[in-house]
């Protein structure tokens, strides 16, 4: 009797370890599938910092908001970015806002310390993760196209009711899982 | 009564009934008195610690293995294979729970392996979408999805990798004390499998293994969480917190009786000692005191209240035990408990040059050191003897090399353990002269 009420709860808590995972992967699946789609520009980032394991450290460089009133944003607080374009199509922030804005494109994120009138953001994006072998050819490629001048490196994130997931890296205007295949081969 | 020593007893007893020092009688007594020995084969404990060891390698083999040759994979391919992992690790639980229930190698070593399982899933996952390295909520829900495992399987690894990871936890809130102080209710979810595991009079490794990590994981998680709200509370918390160490590992409950099968007792004696210690430094009052060691300090603010609670609880809980052993008159455990409450005293007294409570700790340990020489003068105790000796040397020669202290008190400090060391060597000499 005891036995069957410890396997039935054992059941339970199998069936609570398989939905966490579970409702993870779906949440992500229906922001990719139906999200807004975005790319975002990356900043160099210091090379010694760039891979740890087996991923490519991101640094966004519009992650910021220039506003007035930055004491209403203090360090860490949960907020709105409003999301907008440059004439080049790539995302930045053009406003924050405390509660969920309606009819606009937004990323629910974290502020960071502000400079100035300039409130940096802790935005959800901040690895992308990449075989083993393929991370120094990775690294080269990334730390090429994000540097001053031939800065073309972007993510692609599609974003759903704040929630955003990375759909891609591009290094110049190639996912950089194909350009780490064609370096291979050369 | 120790296991082993109830063994010896019953080999010896049939002689002793042959040579009529005991009555048959009195031999069927002293069995009815102490009962069985519950034994356990020693191949047992070989194979629940080989069990485990291989589940452990299984597990952090897959580990190491994930993510080979991924990149070729669908998304919707590798979110299936996130679950193999997790999936076989509970198939094999419930196999062993549902065929082996009575098999604590089996039960251990499948719990162990699904609790690694379940953080394997969970990290792949985050792999496949490039999930931000938020390690602090990856870690929680990992070990919350594990704590149910530790009760419903009766395993202590999974207890052990729990404390461990809520340690990590409360280490990436280090400077955000209203979170990392979540770190002592979460805690005590271990205490009732640490209380069973200490009845579990046949498998006493595992409440050594379990104490040795509570001890860790509670001081580190005290170093992340406590004492930022306050100026200098670490000199009351953390004594606080190893006498509690040090008289639960006192207790009578705890029937074991060797020194290294105790290390509650052992670490918490040797923490108080070496904190004593610490306090007979100037540069503790002169600097420590003043400055706590967290980042943020809004003594006002209402993120230092959990902080406050946690803190006054514990230094209560060491003021309760101390009462308690006070009033069973156990004067050796006293002794070396009382250095929360000295810890206090000096605290308040320190004033601006902190002299007072050098001077407090000095006398205190002197006098713990040299009374620790005479108890094992008492009782023959070789051992508690050279304890105390190695306790006062320490003693003498740090305030050799500390010249910070004046002349004067340094000079008195001197020919003060200069008597007792002496009082204590003629003592010692008599004494066990005499015994040979």
């Amino acid at each position: 009797m005891k036995s069957k009420l410890i396997i039935g709860l054992f059941l339970l808590l199998a069936l609570v370890q398989i939905y966490v995972p579970f409702s993870m992967i779906t949440k992500r699946e229906d922001v990719l599938k139906h999200g807004e789609q975005f790319k975002f520009k990356t900043a160099p980032v210091d090379p010694y910092d760039a891979f740890r394991g087996r991923y490519v450290a991101l640094r966004i460089e519009n992650d910021h908001v220039i506003k007035q009133g930055v004491q209403d944003f203090d360090n860490g607080r949960s907020v709105y970015a409003i999301i907008d374009l440059d004439d080049q199509g790539f995302a930045g922030f053009s406003d924050l806002t405390l509660s969920r804005p309606i009819g606009k494109a937004y990323i629910k994120a974290k502020t960071g310390y502000p400079s100035g009138s300039k409130i940096y953001l802790d935005l959800p994006f901040d690895r992308y993760y990449m075989e083993e072998k393929a991370a120094p050819a990775a690294e080269a490629a990334y730390r090429k196209h994000s540097q001053q001048g031939e800065q073309d490196a972007y993510i692609v994130v599609r974003v759903k009711d704040g929630f955003a997931v990375i759909e891609g890296l591009y290094v110049a205007g190639q996912r950089i899982e194909d350009l780490v295949k064609q370096e291979n081969r050369k | 009564m120790n296991k082993q020593g109830v063994k010896w007893l019953y080999k010896e007893v049939p002689d002793l009934v042959v040579k009529g020092i005991l009555s048959q009688e009195t031999a069927d007594k002293l069995r009815q008195h102490y009962g069985q020995v519950k034994g356990i084969a020693k191949n047992t404990v070989t194979l629940i610690i080989l069990g485990t060891i291989g589940a452990l390698l299984i597990g952090l083999g897959i580990i190491l293995l994930i993510g080979h040759n991924w990149e070729d994979l669908s998304r919707l391919t590798r979110g299936v294979i996130s679950f193999l992992p997790l999936v076989a690790g509970q198939a094999l639980a419930l196999w062993v729970m549902w065929k082996r229930p009575g098999s604590a190698a089996f039960k251990e070593g499948t719990a162990t392996f699904l609790s690694l399982m379940v953080g394997v899933s969970i990290a792949l996952v985050c792999q496949t979408y490039n999930i931000p390295g938020d390690a602090g909520t990856f870690t929680l829900s990992w070990m919350l999805l594990i704590a149910p495992i530790v009760y419903l399987m009766q395993a202590t690894l999974p207890a052990v990798i729990y404390l461990i990871g809520i340690t990590v936890w409360a280490g990436t809130y280090w400077n955000d004390s209203f979170k990392a102080i979540v770190f002592w209710p979460l805690a005590t979810v271990i205490i009732p499998h640490f209380v069973w595991s200490l009845r579990q009079e046949l498998y006493v490794l595992r409440s050594i293994i379990l104490s040795l990590v509570m001890i860790i994981c509670a001081s580190i998680g005290a170093s992340f969480s406590l004492g930022k709200t306050w100026d200098g509370a670490w000199i009351i918390i953390f004594p606080s917190l190893y006498s509690i160490f040090y008289f639960l590992g006192n207790l009578d409950s705890n029937k074991i009786t060797v020194n290294w099968q105790r290390p509650m007792r052992l670490i918490g004696a040797i923490g108080l000692f070496i904190l004593a210690f610490i306090f007979t430094f100037k540069d503790v009052w002169k600097y420590g005191a003043v400055h706590s060691y967290g980042i943020i300090r809004n003594i006002s603010d209402l993120s230092a209240i959990p902080d406050h609670i946690i803190s006054l609880a514990i230094i209560a809980v060491s003021m309760l035990l101390f009462y308690d052993f006070v009033k069973r008159k156990n004067i050796t455990v006293c002794l070396f408990g009382v250095v929360p409450l000295i810890a206090i005293v000096a605290y308040f007294l320190k004033g601006s040059t902190g002299i007072l409570p050098i001077i407090i700790f000095n006398v205190y340990l002197l006098f713990l050191s040299v009374s620790r020489i005479a108890s094992g003068i008492r009782n023959n105790s070789l051992g508690i003897i050279n304890s105390g000796m190695l306790m006062l040397a320490i003693l003498i020669i740090a305030r050799f090399f500390d010249s910070d202290i004046s002349f004067l008190i340094k000079g008195l400090v001197f020919i003060a353990v200069g008597v007792g060391f002496l009082v204590a060597n003629v003592a010692l000499a008599r004494r066990l002269g005499g015994v040979k």
